[in-house]
């Protein structure tokens, strides 16, 4: 069924095959697709059409994938899902952190992008309307100025760190944040190793926001990061 | 380290050469004996000589026992030349006497020509030491640059040996990275589609038949880089023998652009092989992987609405055949590059074994692959196959 007839997906992966897949299965959908095979092209296409989410290989034949995440995060908030291949998992984390907000792995199924696509279009959506002082993801609701959360209305009492990387994830909600680029906003530059920190307190703020096992808030993307995701809307 | 202590043997050796040279003691014996053979020789014939003829022949002594023994031999012979003068020749024999004035003279003139032969053999015998110094030390350098040029011939070969290890380790790699890369690829796109084709979503029938198109060619596009990784690894193996059989080019080339209608969905396909060309001597399933990497490389590199023409004619004993494109072309300078494995064009997505595989086929039938540019543009691979002799 189609989600949502006027989203428009720039796809940009330069074999012919994957891109005939992936365009047939989201103009299905109903999703309004265009294709390009460069990081160039998809640079020109990204700033003329203006789409809503991009679909992105990391291996083009011209530029890095990883180029083409920064340059296009230097003026552009649209949401990037990369496309890498299994075993290129530096890749993967480099474009993560130069703006990319989601990814899935070569091979790939198509269910899978299609949730990774709606997650990202949700958020896209939800980023438009969001009230910067307070910040909701499902149930979860953080009001900044008073350093106050609540979990369906039960208040949650955290420390300044829980609290400082409990807001990070939610103000990209939907979005997969690198272990080093939440060390080093919630601890500093100096901690950007200590991945173990993060361990300790995505268990903490788990067991205070009462966190379904089957169903989390806060994901965990192995090797790579977290994500906080609403877990009524959420595929995962 | 061998060098080092070459050296100090070179040396060790020079100083006993300069130990040599004239030898004393066999010097004073030769005079000696000559004395008495030239006394000898005179004494029974000394009624018929004058007293000049065993003074002279007396000095033939000295010299000879100057060159064998030196100064010093030369001495002692001339002191014996004088005594056998004095007491043989001069009468009253058999007395020795120094009152004549004959004696005085013979004795000085003895002795000087035992000095000045004395000196110039011991002086030659120096000279011939030190240019044998000198020789010994040029053949110790030579032996030396010899040793230094040996070690370096082994050092390049070992480096030889190492580059060459590196490269087939780097082809090695290059090949797992290509196979794993190329292998992947249609993967990926049959697992998207079939994943799609499972979700339960409702198709219209132009994207069942998108979705079924790709699976079928992706599977035939891994079936194509299977057969190459097949004859690169009996390329590899040195078991590449083609089958040869009469085989006519332009069925086979009818034949396997028809089976690759699906490749050439964007582009034009010519075929513009006359009929009526020669048989040629070939191993058809071999012969038609070249013209398949051909002309899937054609197609690969052609922009849209592009036109790929492939001809034959016969020429010297032989059909040649072409592909030829509109793509960008390829840079002639570096072409032989292209028929090297896993050389990836930039921007490539091919394994880059292709060619090299239409090479080792071609040459395996004794003919020849090249390329050329396009009359207007693009690339144009040709090869050739021998003519079959009935």
């Amino acid at each position: 069924m189609p989600d949502r007839g006027t989203d428009r997906i720039l796809v940009v992966e330069d074999d012919r095959a994957v891109t005939r897949v992936v365009s047939a299965a989201l103009r299905n959908r109903g999703y309004s697709v265009q294709s390009v095979t460069t990081g160039e092209a998809a640079l020109v296409a990204a700033e003329k059409e203006g789409p809503d989410v991009v679909v992105l290989d990391l291996g083009l034949p011209d530029i890095d994938g990883v180029d083409v995440c920064r340059r296009l995060r230097a003026w552009s908030t649209v949401p990037i899902i990369v496309v890498t291949a299994e075993g290129a998992h530096e890749r993967k984390v480099l474009a993560l952190d130069e703006g990319a907000d989601d990814y899935v792995t070569k091979p790939f199924s198509m269910p899978e992008l299609l949730a990774r696509i709606r997650v990202a279009l949700r958020h896209r959506r939800a980023l438009r309307v969001v009230d910067q002082t307070v910040l909701e993801v499902g149930d979860l609701v953080i009001d900044l100025p008073r350093h106050a959360v609540t979990v369906g209305g039960r208040q949650v009492d955290l420390s300044p760190k829980e609290f400082a990387l409990l807001s990070l994830m939610a103000r990209h909600a939907g979005k997969v944040l690198t272990h080093r680029s939440l060390l080093e906003q919630v601890w500093g530059p100096e901690a950007v190793d200590e991945t173990q920190y993060l361990r300790v307190y995505a268990g903490q703020l788990r067991k205070k926001l009462a966190d379904d096992p089957d169903r989390p808030r806060i994901l965990t993307e192995a090797g790579v990061g977290y994500r906080l995701v609403d877990p009524d809307t959420s595929d995962h | 380290m061998g060098t080092l202590s070459r050296r100090r043997g070179t040396i060790v050796g020079v100083r006993r050469s300069l130990g040599r040279g004239p030898s004393p003691v066999a010097g004073v014996g030769l005079g000696l004996v000559l004395v008495g053979v030239v006394t000898a020789a005179i004494t029974p014939v000394r009624g018929h000589v004058t007293l000049a003829t065993p003074a002279l022949a007396l000095v033939l002594p000295v010299v000879l026992a100057a060159m064998a023994g030196g100064r010093v031999a030369a001495l002692t012979t001339a002191i014996l030349a004088a005594a056998a003068l004095n007491l043989a020749f001069i009468p009253p024999r058999w007395t020795p006497k120094i009152n004549s004035v004959d004696d005085g003279v013979a004795f000085a003139v003895f002795v000087a020509i035992a000095l000045v032969v004395g000196t110039l053999v011991a002086r030659e015998a120096a000279r011939r030491r030190a240019a044998e110094q000198r020789t010994e030390e040029i053949q110790a350098l030579y032996r030396e640059y010899e040793a230094v040029v040996a070690e370096r011939e082994r050092l390049t070969e070992e480096s030889h040996r190492m580059a060459l290890l590196q490269r087939v380790d780097e082809q090695r790699k290059a090949l797992l990275r290509s196979v794993s890369h190329d292998l992947r690829t249609p993967l990926a796109a049959i697992r998207a589609a079939t994943s799609d084709m499972r979700s339960g979503a409702d198709y219209d029938d132009a994207t069942r038949d998108e979705l079924l198109d790709v699976v079928g060619e992706e599977a035939e596009r891994l079936d194509r880089l299977v057969a190459n990784l097949l004859s690169l690894s009996r390329i590899e193996a040195g078991t590449l023998q083609p089958d040869r059989q009469a085989v006519a080019v332009d069925e086979l080339v009818a034949d396997r652009i028809r089976r690759l209608t699906h490749l050439f969905r964007h582009v034009r396909v010519d075929d513009v092989v006359p009929p009526g060309l020669p048989l040629v001597d070939a191993d058809y399933s071999q012969l038609d992987q070249v013209l398949t990497n051909l002309l899937e490389n054609a197609a690969r590199h052609s922009p849209p609405e592009a036109r790929v023409e492939v001809g034959a004619r016969a020429r010297d004993g032989s059909v040649e055949v072409w592909v030829a494109d509109e793509g960008p072309g390829v840079d002639l300078a570096n072409r032989e590059h292209l028929f090297e494995p896993f050389r990836r064009g930039p921007g490539s997505q091919s394994s880059g074994i292709g060619l090299a595989i239409c090479r080792a086929i071609v040459d395996a039938h004794g003919g020849h692959l090249d390329v050329k540019a396009g009359p207007s543009g693009g690339a144009v691979f040709y090869f050739t196959v021998p003519v079959r002799h009935a």
